[in-house]
C-alpha cells in the first residue's frame, strides 16, 4: 500500500451504528458552524482586536477527524477556525475567551485574536504560529506517548500551504522510519493565503507524496464528515497498532478570506462569499432526521450566541499578566 | 587547569576526567535516575557523537532513549519541544552551535515562548546541547559563539561551562530544570581534564557565578574558553603586582549580576572577555548594566574584549587572530589598570 498512489475512499454505506455517529457529527459540525457565524457577525459589526482565520466550510474535516481520536490522544491544530479544539472537548467559553482576551480563556486572558488554544488534559497542544511548525512538535509528542508506555496517537492538522515547509519533509522521513504513531491530516482548501495549490505543488494531490515517505496516502472528501471519520479511524488504528503514520488529504474549500476582513482581490473563483457548496451539514442531513437536525442547529446557535455574550461580559486580565509564565 | 579553578578538594568521591566525559556522566546519571530522560541527535547513538560525548549511552539505555536522527536539526529540536510539552525530558544534541539557526523557530519560537503564550499550561523541560566556539580549522559555519542569542530571546536559560566540574553539575541542573536550556559546550575544552565530584547529587546551580581568582585591581568577567586565558593573563599581572579578580558567570540566563557588581564596587574597574563577536555580544549587556548600576563607583569605563567583526577564517592560525589571546588580554588589563 505504501508504495502505491494515494487511495480514494469510496462513499460510506450507512448502518444503524453509523446513524448515531452521523447525529453526533452533525451536532459537532453545527456547533462549530454556529461559532464561526457568530464570530463572523461580531467581527463585521464590531471589529476585532486581532486576526481571525475563519474555518467556515471546513467544519466537516475538523469534526470527522477529531471524532476518530480518543480524548487522551494528542492533537496539533491548524489555524483555520476553532473547530478542532471544540470537537476535542474544550469549552466554547474558553475558546471565545481566548479570542477576546478574557480571563475565561484557556490562556487566562493573555490570548486574543489568534488561535493558540491548548488544553493538555484533552490532548490539545496548540498551533504553530510559524505555519508548518507543528510537524516536528507533533513527532515529539508521539515519541513521548511511546516512551511513557501509552498507546496515544498524535494527529497533526495542516493546510496545503504548510505542506511546502521543510519541517514536513524532515518529519515525514523520520516519523516513517521510526514508525511513530502519527496521523497527518491535510485540509487542502486550495489556497495558501493568495497562492493557489497549483502554484505550490507540481502534483494535483498532497497525498501523492506519501509513497515517497513510505507511508499510506489517502484522499477523502473533506465535506463528508463521515468519510473523514472513517479514513482517520483507519489511520488511527494503524498508528496505535505500531504500524506508523498515515497521510490523509481531505479535499475542502476556503469560503472566506485568509483572515476575516481579507478582501481577496487576488481571487477570481466563485466560492467567495457565504455560500457553502457541498455544505458538510447538508451532506450529514442525508443521515439525520430533519427534526433532529433542526433542533441541533437551534441548540448550537443558542449556545454560540449566549457564550459570546457572556464572554464579552467577562473581565480582561490584570495587566500584570504580561509578566507571568515566562518560566516554570 | 590552574589551582584556582579546582573547586573541590581532591580525595574520595572525586575523579579526574575530561570535560566531554563529565558531560557524558551527567547524562548517564540523570538517565539512570529518571526514565523520562532521553537523547536525540545526529550520530549520538552508534557513533557516540561526533565529539564522542554520548559514547556508551546507546549500549546502556537502548535505541528508544538514545535516538540517532537523520540530518534534520529542525526535527531534532522541534521533536524535543513536542516531547518536552508531553511529559518526557529530551536532551537534543546539535553537532555545532551554529546549527541552532537551522532550528531557530524551534528554539526561539517554541521552546522559549510556548509556555508564556499558552498561559503557563505547558512546561518545556528540554536541554539543547550545542558545541560552541573555535576548534581549529572547522570554518566560519562551525565556529561561532552565539550564546548571546539566548539572552535576547526571553524564555530560554543559557549555560556556558568552562570546567569539567561545572559541565557536569550545570548539565545535571539543566536536565532537572523545568525550563528549556541552551547548553553551550566549548569544543576546545572537551579534552581538558579536571576534578569532578562522583556524587550523583552533585549539582551546580544556575545563576551563581564562580569567582575563579580574587583580586582588587580589576574585575574581569570571562566566559567559556576565555576563562583559562584570562586566568593566565591574571598570573602575568600578579607578577607585576596587580591582583585581578576573575569571575566566570557560568550561566548567562540567569545572570549573577550581584556577584559581578559586588566585585566591581570593590575594584572600580571592569572588563569582559568573551570569544563571541564583541559587537552586541553578552559583554555589551554586562558592561551596560555595570555602567547603569555603578557609574559613580567606576574609576574607568568598562572595557570589552571579543572577536573581531568578521566571519571566522578556516585556517587554524588565522582563526586565533580573530579572538582574544593571552598577550592581548594582558595588554588590555595593564591599560585599564593604568587609566
Amino acid at each position: 500500500m505504501a508504495s502505491s498512489a494515494p487511495r480514494k475512499r469510496a462513499a460510506t454505506v450507512i448502518t444503524e451504528v453509523d446513524a448515531t455517529r452521523a447525529t453526533d457529527l452533525y451536532r459537532t459540525v453545527a456547533r462549530i458552524r454556529a461559532a464561526e457565524l457568530v464570530l463572523q457577525r461580531h467581527i463585521t459589526e464590531h471589529g476585532f482586536g486581532g486576526f481571525w482565520h475563519p474555518g467556515l466550510g471546513q467544519e466537516g474535516v475538523q469534526a470527522g477527524a477529531v471524532a476518530a481520536l480518543r480524548t487522551d490522544d494528542y492533537m496539533f491544530i491548524a489555524h483555520r477556525g476553532l473547530g478542532y479544539a471544540l470537537a476535542k472537548g474544550m469549552s466554547l467559553e474558553s475558546l471565545f475567551g481566548d479570542l477576546f482576551a478574557r480571563t475565561v480563556g484557556s490562556t487566562g486572558g493573555k490570548g486574543g485574536g489568534t488561535v493558540h488554544f491548548v488544553d493538555p488534559e484533552r490532548g490539545v497542544l496548540g498551533q504553530g504560529g510559524a505555519i508548518g511548525s507543528s510537524f516536528v512538535l507533533g513527532a515529539g509528542a508521539a515519541i513521548s506517548g511511546q516512551m511513557l508506555g501509552t498507546d496515544r496517537v498524535c494527529a497533526i492538522f495542516f493546510g496545503d500551504g504548510a505542506s511546502s515547509r521543510g519541517t514536513w519533509h524532515e518529519s515525514a522521513l523520520q516519523a516513517s522510519v521510526w514508525k511513530l504513531p502519527i496521523v497527518w491530516i491535510c485540509e487542502n482548501n486550495g489556497w495558501a493565503v493568495s497562492a493557489r495549490i497549483s502554484e505550490q505543488s507540481p502534483t494535483e494531490n498532497i497525498a501523492d507524496r506519501a509513497s515517497a515517505y513510505g507511508v499510506p496516502g489517502v484522499i477523502v472528501d473533506g465535506q463528508d464528515a463521515i468519510a473523514v471519520f472513517d479514513a482517520v479511524t483507519e489511520a488511527v488504528d494503524r498508528a496505535r497498532a505500531g504500524h506508523g503514520p498515515t497521510l490523509i488529504e481531505a479535499k475542502t474549500m476556503r469560503i472566506r478570506g485568509h483572515y476575516e476582513g481579507d478582501r481577496q482581490k487576488y481571487r477570481d473563483d466563485l466560492l467567495v462569499g457565504d455560500e457553502i457548496p457541498r455544505d458538510p451539514l447538508g451532506i450529514l442531513r442525508e443521515h439525520v432526521p430533519a427534526s433532529v437536525a433542526d433542533q441541533l442547529d437551534d441548540d448550537a446557535r443558542h449556545e454560540a450566541e449566549s457564550v459570546l455574550a457572556s464572554v464579552l461580559e467577562a473581565p480582561r486580565a490584570d495587566p500584570s499578566i504580561i509578566y507571568k509564565d515566562v518560566w516554570s | 587547569m590552574t589551582e584556582q579553578r579546582t573547586q573541590e578538594s581532591p580525595g574520595d568521591g572525586v575523579s579526574t576526567i575530561n570535560y566531554a566525559l563529565a558531560i557524558n556522566h551527567a547524562m548517564a546519571e540523570e538517565m539512570r535516575r529518571d526514565s523520562r530522560v532521553w537523547i536525540l541527535g545526529q550520530d549520538v547513538g552508534r557513533m557516540g557523537g561526533v565529539f564522542g560525548v554520548t559514547r556508551g549511552l546507546l549500549d546502556e539505555f537502548g535505541p528508544l532513549r538514545v535516538r540517532d536522527t537523520a540530518i534534520n536539526e529542525t526535527f531534532i529540536v522541534g521533536a524535543a519541544a513536542g516531547a518536552a510539552m508531553t511529559g518526557t525530558i529530551p536532551i537534543a544534541e546539535l553537532q555545532f552551535a551554529d546549527f541552532m539557526l537551522i532550528a531557530g523557530d524551534e528554539i526561539f519560537g517554541k521552546l522559549a515562548k510556548w509556555r508564556y503564550m499558552h498561559g503557563g499550561k505547558l512546561s518545556l523541560p528540554a536541554v539543547v546541547r550545542v558545541p560552541t566556539g573555535l576548534l581549529g580549522g572547522v570554518g566560519a559555519e562551525h565556529s561561532q559563539s552565539l550564546e548571546v542569542l539566548g539572552m535576547h530571546f526571553p524564555g530560554v536559560k543559557v549555560a556556558l561551562p568552562s570546567t569539567p566540574a561545572d559541565a557536569k553539575g550545570l548539565l545535571k541542573s539543566a536536565i532537572r530544570d523545568p525550563n528549556p536550556v541552551l547548553f553551550f559546550e566549548h569544543k576546545g575544552l572537551y579534552r581538558v581534564k579536571g576534578e569532578v565530584p562522583d556524587d550523583p547529587e552533585f549539582l551546580v546551580p544556575f545563576g551563581v557565578a564562580a569567582v575563579r581568582r580574587r583580586g582588587d585591581a580589576l574585575t574581569v568577567i570571562a566566559t567559556g574558553m576565555m576563562v583559562d586565558r584570562t586566568l593566565a593573563a591574571a598570573d602575568v599581572l600578579a607578577r607585576e603586582g596587580h591582583e585581578v579578580e576573575v569571575i566566570d558567570p557560568r550561566t548567562l540566563v540567569p545572570l549573577d549580576m550581584e556577584t559581578i557588581l559586588e566585585s566591581v564596587q570593590r575594584t572600580g574597574r571592569a572588563m569582559i572577555v568573551h570569544e563571541a563577536v564583541r559587537t552586541a555580544g553578552a559583554g555589551a549587556e554586562i558592561a551596560s548594566r555595570i555602567h547603569e548600576e555603578l557609574f559613580f563607583a567606576l574609576d574607568a569605563p568598562v572595557w570589552r574584549l571579543g572577536a573581531i567583526d568578521t566571519p571566522i577564517p578556516q585556517d587554524p592560525e588565522l582563526e586565533q587572530l580573530c579572538i582574544p589571546q593571552v598577550p592581548g588580554i594582558v595588554e588590555a588589563m595593564r591599560g585599564l589598570i593604568a587609566l
